[in-house]
């Protein structure tokens, strides 16, 4: 998902019994045309992104045990939760939010660990 | 055979925030031989309020609450082997280095620090991983 603009990392390591996932943005899967937005369409196309790295690699949300959830703006720390309740309904992984500035304007980025 | 994932909660209730404050994540979880916490913030374990204070007050509060909550889990502070710590002003840097010194005196985990916006005006949040077990 992030080849075809030549940042230097791969989208995922497997090792050990763990998937590390590079940070995952809002960016078309298809055409991977970055897909700026609210912070809340940001993070729904960045957890369906995520799902479908997991999904690839015989992973899923489910075995997510943690996850380093980044937003732009720690004002958008409730709207980020109600995406993320969507998605990691029961038995959430541990996580914290980390307001930080992100690439390309960005509102939302998932760094994540999950059983392989 | 997929390896097991399980959610790791601490003994006094009062320290589980993310159900006090019903947020949607766990204290920690336990797979693989490893423990990995949520970020944690400074709060009081009498009350289960958030406990604000001075960078040194709020560092040695959240990390005797990992503890806690590694304890718990059955792991300890010195199983830790890496921690984030997130600070609402690198300024700070040596106020939480110094309770730090005080609770990993030898062979500290390896250790980001970074200054970043915090919620509800607090200093400093801190997450890790550790290893699982005694």
């Amino acid at each position: 998902m992030a080849a075809g603009y030549g940042w230097v990392q791969s989208t995922a390591i497997r090792a050990g019994e763990f998937l590390f996932v590079s940070g995952i943005v809002a960016v078309d899967p298809e055409s991977g045309e970055r897909q700026n937005g609210t912070l809340t369409s940001e993070a729904h196309r960045a957890f369906q992104n995520l799902k479908l790295v997991l999904e690839a690699a015989g992973s899923s949300l489910e075995r997510l045990v943690q996850v380093r959830a980044m937003i732009y703006d720690r004002i958008e720390y409730d709207a980020l939760n109600r995406v993320y309740r969507q998605y990691l309904p029961k038995g959430p992984p541990a996580r914290t939010v980390w307001s930080v500035r992100i690439i390309d304007a960005f509102k939302v980025q998932l760094d994540a660990v999950a059983l392989a | 055979m997929p390896v097991a994932r399980e959610i790791i909660e601490p003994k006094n209730e009062k320290l589980n925030v993310s159900r006090s404050f019903n947020l949607p994540h766990s204290p920690g979880i336990r797979a693989g031989g490893l423990i990995f916490l949520s970020g944690m913030l400074s709060t009081d374990p009498q009350s289960g309020e958030r406990s604000p204070g001075s960078m040194a007050h709020e560092t040695r509060q959240t990390l005797a609450n990992m503890r806690h909550l590694l304890e718990s889990a059955g792991s300890s502070l010195e199983r830790v082997v890496k921690l984030n710590v997130l600070l609402y002003d690198m300024l700070e840097f040596e106020n939480m280095n110094a309770v730090f010194r005080q609770f990993f005196p030898i062979d500290p985990p390896a250790r980001t620090v970074c200054g970043v916006q915090l919620s509800a005006g607090m200093k400093i949040e801190i997450e890790c991983i550790a290893l699982a077990g005694p």
